[in-house]
């Protein structure tokens, strides 16, 4: 649930409003104010539950005499924001909202009702991505990391990182939220040593403690590019074996990965949403929404190591064979696979199941 | 006379102003208020929340209260009159 | 009986934590006293006249030893080693720390126990028959409807603010043992037409001020749309009910103000427009709780006990304690003993910690670890084997347990009055055991056969003296204590409120007036005529002049 911090503008309506006049009022308007008069008169939960049960589908906001003790009161009810009181301050709000890993009601947005966890199958990834994206919808990056990484949710879950010129972002996140989150490093054998040592020095900077450097297999490579030149001419072969395939065994047993994907990528990635399923996996994707500015704000922000080779001009950093500086002008992953319609490397594309 | 009592936060226990601002547990202790003081002490007592829960004021003559609410706050004062948790059963004398 | 599952106990735990969280928030100055006593009077935890106090809730009256021995130890560490049962068959402690709160509600969270929502303006412990599972009148075991409304109720995000607090109680018979149509809804299961569960639904009863009995709503709702009717009933509430006078503000008020019907019409309005899908408690959900209900392993008994008969003929006191609290049980033989709390000249409801220890363990030997709370203020244990009912009883004599009063007229309902309460305007205790003194002669309590008594110290009624057949209810007369008396009340499937016979009377006058009222129900009743049905017969007018004669004229 929202927390707003500045008064709202719209129709705004005293919980003691008679319920015939709320519905008309949320049959005018797509959004809607209720003031509470009284942080004890509770008639505004059941006003939020009148309509959402009608099929309101606009902005409810509550204002006025609220604890940050009937935050998920609030939000269980349908509400999608509270107003905060000038000064007021957001911590208790934040954390009473989420005292509770489940509850015994249904309500609106949020499917932790507990006869549903006991008897249901477990649920499919994509039903988990779907409920998910609609409960998390505006939540910040480390919340939905939080979210995700609920012991209630029952998820086995590792990240990937290519250590390269933005990873610093999602990692510090990780360190932030479970340092020993198993980490995914592919060693490709064919990184730039900047990519080698900065691996070193941000595992040790962040206080890291379970990155997995997952190298391809080793006969495999022999057979598939005992030269090491496969990526010249057949680029996605190259990928497959030192890329794709070691991450599909890494990944054994894993049911959630978690990428520092970003929309504003490349242009395949504009769709990207928080939570994605592929394969009954279920993909996070924590910095979907983020733009570079955000990136760059955090990385100065917190002080964060960089990448070698950003400032040599490469904003996006891969495998040496593969990867140039851009020109300006162009977009950041422009430098990758340069020349070639490949634009991604396929290791988030599908989930493969190793072949041995 | 008035003296200022209330409830104790952390564990509830009856308690009273007594001199200096000290907070005492017992009716003896207390400190009588006239009206003028009466009313400090209790916006005193309304501004230390940590310590006084709903402070008040109650009539009294000497250490034993008046006024309507007296078999209240004698009980109050002395705790229950009856069953097992009979504490000051001398005090009984008084009621 | 139920057993909490992971999903259970975590929001237990997690109820601790919140709790935690908001009164280190009081003590920091974050909350105010006023912004806290809501949120502490839903963890269960009144601040009384000397301390504060803690009601513990036990959902539908049930518990096994392990619960009554974790009992014990809270009363002993945290307390003066004792508790008190109430008549909404919670258990209430007088005088724990705020500050030891969370750690007595840890120790209970360790045998499935909790406090929350004993008080506040919520839904409250939903209370049910005392011998659910036992009588055999019974159409269905209620429990598992208990466990489910219990489940429900807890923590609901839209009823946590209601106008007032919300009482539910539910049986499983036509024979009202629990006193249904005095709370805010109560339910009655019935068969619906298709020969499956349904309820029968009363609502708009309450004590108090103005004290209402609860009228029919609904004759048969089905078992699966039960939740969603009540959400519709409490939506209704909530949004209607008063909020400008909390004296005006239960349901009982609304529903008197706006007629059962067009109270009626909303409950229907709302019900129709909610989601009901979502409330539909799923069949393998109902069958699980059901699980836990299921008679405990039996033994195939005759239905009679040589060595039961033998005993009774040989110990008469033991006998009289058979024919007033041992009660019969649908198992062929098996019985259910009712564990008084009233001893002569004792606190009604009260037990201190060695007994409760007692109590646990004759509940592990002798009653398949079942022990229940009684709207009486009495225990249970509900399927003591004849043979055993001797040995049991010994045990409860040693233990002071053991008064042969059940529904008697020493068997007293009283709540705690101005000795504990902040709320009350005089003492209830010494009343009850003066009264018991006076009527002390066990050849005349069973002579007099059953009669309810219940005391309240103020018109909160928390005694329930209204639906007393004879009531007493505390008034402040000029700061000193006086004593209002009702006759002819009733607290079930008959339910009526009790007729105010007279002036207020001071305390050393109450239990003499009794006296000459049950005196006079003597020389006039019918034979074998109950003193209710006595009332029924013949109005409150003879009681009036036994009470009122006799001081008029020495006035």
């Amino acid at each position: 649930m929202q927390l707003l911090e500045q008064a709202q503008d719209g129709v705004r309506l005293t919980v003691s409003t008679p319920e015939e006049d709320i519905r008309a009022a949320a049959a005018a308007n797509d959004s809607l104010i209720l003031e509470f008069e009284a942080f004890r008169d509770g008639r505004g939960f059941s006003l939020a539950a009148v309509l959402r049960g009608q099929g309101y589908r606009g902005r409810l906001i509550a204002a006025g005499k609220v604890l940050p003790d009937q935050a998920r009161h609030l939000r269980r009810c349908g509400f999608d924001a509270v107003e905060l009181s000038p000064g007021a301050n957001a911590a208790p709000w934040r954390r009473m909202d989420q005292v509770f890993s489940a509850a015994y009601q249904p309500s609106s947005g949020d499917d932790r009702l507990v006869w549903r966890q006991r008897h249901a199958a477990p649920e499919d990834a994509a039903a988990l991505a779907a409920r998910l994206n609609a409960q998390w919808a505006d939540a910040d990056a480390e919340d939905l990391l939080r979210a995700v990484l609920d012991p209630a949710l029952d998820r086995k879950a590792a990240a990937i990182s290519s250590f390269g010129a933005e990873a610093a972002v999602l990692l510090h996140l990780i360190s932030r939220v479970q340092p020993d989150l198993p980490v995914i490093f592919l060693e490709t054998g064919q990184h730039f040593f900047q990519t080698l040592a900065y691996r070193r020095e941000l595992t040790e900077r962040l206080g890291l403690t379970n990155v997995r450097d997952i190298a391809p297999d080793a006969a495999a490579l022999t057979a598939a590019d005992p030269r090491g030149d496969l990526w010249r001419s057949e680029p996605d072969a190259c990928c497959a074996v030192r890329k794709v395939e070691p991450q599909a065994r890494a990944l054994t047993g894993f049911d959630t990965r978690i990428t520092g994907r970003k929309r504003y990528q490349n242009s395949q990635r504009t769709d990207l949403k928080p939570f994605e399923a592929a394969d009954n996996v279920l993909i996070v994707n924590p910095l979907a929404a983020w733009s570079a500015d955000q990136i760059e704000d955090w990385l100065r922000d917190h002080q964060l190591p960089r990448h070698p080779l950003v400032e040599q001009g490469y904003p996006s950093i891969g495998c040496w064979p593969c990867t140039r500086a851009v020109e300006a002008g162009e977009d950041a992953r422009d430098g990758r696979w340069a020349g070639q319609e490949k634009t991604e490397c396929g290791i988030h594309g599908r989930v493969l199941t190793p072949t041995c | 006379m008035k003296l200022l009592t209330a409830n104790r936060l952390n564990d509830g226990r009856v308690i009273y102003l007594g001199e200096a601002d000290a907070v005492v547990e017992t009716i003896d202790a207390a400190r009588p208020l006239d009206a003028d003081t009466a009313e400090t002490a209790l916006a005193q007592a309304q501004s230390r929340p940590a310590i006084f829960v709903n402070p008040y004021l109650i009539e009294v003559e000497g250490r034993s209260p008046t006024g309507r609410d007296r078999l209240k706050e004698r009980i109050r004062s002395a705790g229950p009159t009856v069953g097992h948790s009979l504490d000051f059963a001398a005090r009984l004398e008084a009621l | 009986m139920y057993r909490y599952d992971e999903f259970d106990a975590a929001l237990v735990r997690e109820r601790i934590a919140e709790f935690s969280d908001q009164v280190d928030r009081r003590s920091s100055g974050e909350l105010t006293e006023d912004e806290f006593k809501p949120l502490r009077l839903m963890n269960g935890v009144y601040l009384q006249l000397h301390a504060y106090m803690a009601r513990i809730a036990v959902p539908y009256g049930v518990m096994n030893s392990r619960q009554m021995r974790q009992l014990a130890h809270v009363a002993r560490t945290y307390d003066k080693g004792y508790g008190h049962f109430t008549t909404r068959t919670n258990i209430q402690f007088n005088w724990p720390a705020l500050q030891d709160l969370p750690a007595i509600l840890t120790d209970l969270a360790e045998v499935e126990m909790h406090a929350i929502q004993t008080s506040g303006n919520c839904i409250r412990n939903v209370t049910t028959d005392v011998f659910a599972g036992v009588a055999a009148d019974e159409i269905e075991d209620p429990r598992p409807w208990g466990e489910i409304l219990r489940q429900w109720s807890t923590i609901h995000p839209e009823f946590s603010f209601l106008p007032r607090k919300f009482k539910i109680a539910v049986i499983g018979a036509a024979k009202d043992r629990a006193a249904i149509r005095t709370p805010a809804v109560g339910r009655q299961i019935v068969r619906g037409e298709d020969g499956q569960t349904a309820i029968r639904v009363f609502v708009g009863g309450g004590q108090g001020r103005l004290p209402h009995i609860a009228q029919e709503i609904a004759s048969a709702v089905p078992g699966r749309s039960l939740l969603a009717y009540l959400t519709a009933i409490l939506r209704a509430y909530n949004l209607l009910g008063r909020r400008d006078n909390i004296h005006k503000a239960r349901i009982k008020i609304l529903v008197a103000a706006i007629g059962i019907d067009a109270f009626s019409d909303e409950v229907e309005r709302q019900f129709a427009i909610l989601r009901q899908e979502d409330l539909r408690i799923p069949d393998e959900e109902l069958a699980r709780i059901r699980a836990y209900f299921t008679p405990p392993p039996f033994q195939a008994l005759p239905a009679t006990s040589p060595s039961y008969d033998a005993a009774r003929r040989l110990n008469p006191e033991f006998a009289r304690f058979t024919r007033s609290n041992l009660r019969d049980h649908k198992q062929a033989g098996y019985g259910a003993i009712i564990v008084s709390l009233k001893p002569i000249d004792g606190v009604p409801g009260d037990i201190t910690a060695d007994q409760m220890e007692v109590v646990a363990d004759l509940a592990a030997r002798f009653s398949f670890d079942e022990v229940r709370a009684s709207y009486e203020q009495n225990l249970v244990l509900p399927h003591v084997r004849l043979e055993d009912a001797y040995a049991v009883w010994s045990r409860l004599r040693e233990a002071g347990l053991a008064t042969a009063n059940a529904d008697l007229a020493t068997d007293i309902i009283a709540c705690p009055g101005l000795d504990y309460c902040s709320l009350a305007n005089a003492r209830s205790i010494p009343v009850a055991q003066t009264l018991s003194r006076q009527l002390a002669d066990a050849d005349l309590q069973e002579k007099l056969g059953p009669v309810r008594i219940n005391i309240s110290g103020c018109i909160n009624a928390c005694g329930h003296h209204h639906v007393g057949h004879i009531g007493v209810l505390g008034v402040d007369r000029k700061g000193e204590e006086y004593y209002q008396i009702t006759v002819g009340g009733s607290p079930d499937e008959q339910a009526a409120l009790g007729e105010i016979v007279g002036r207020s009377l001071p305390a050393d006058e109450v239990a003499p007036a009794i006296a000459r009222a049950l005196d006079r129900y003597l020389e006039v009743r019918n034979d074998g005529e109950l003193f209710i049905d006595t009332v029924r017969r013949l109005g409150a007018d003879p009681f009036r002049t036994a009470i009122y004669e006799p001081i008029d004229a020495a006035a």
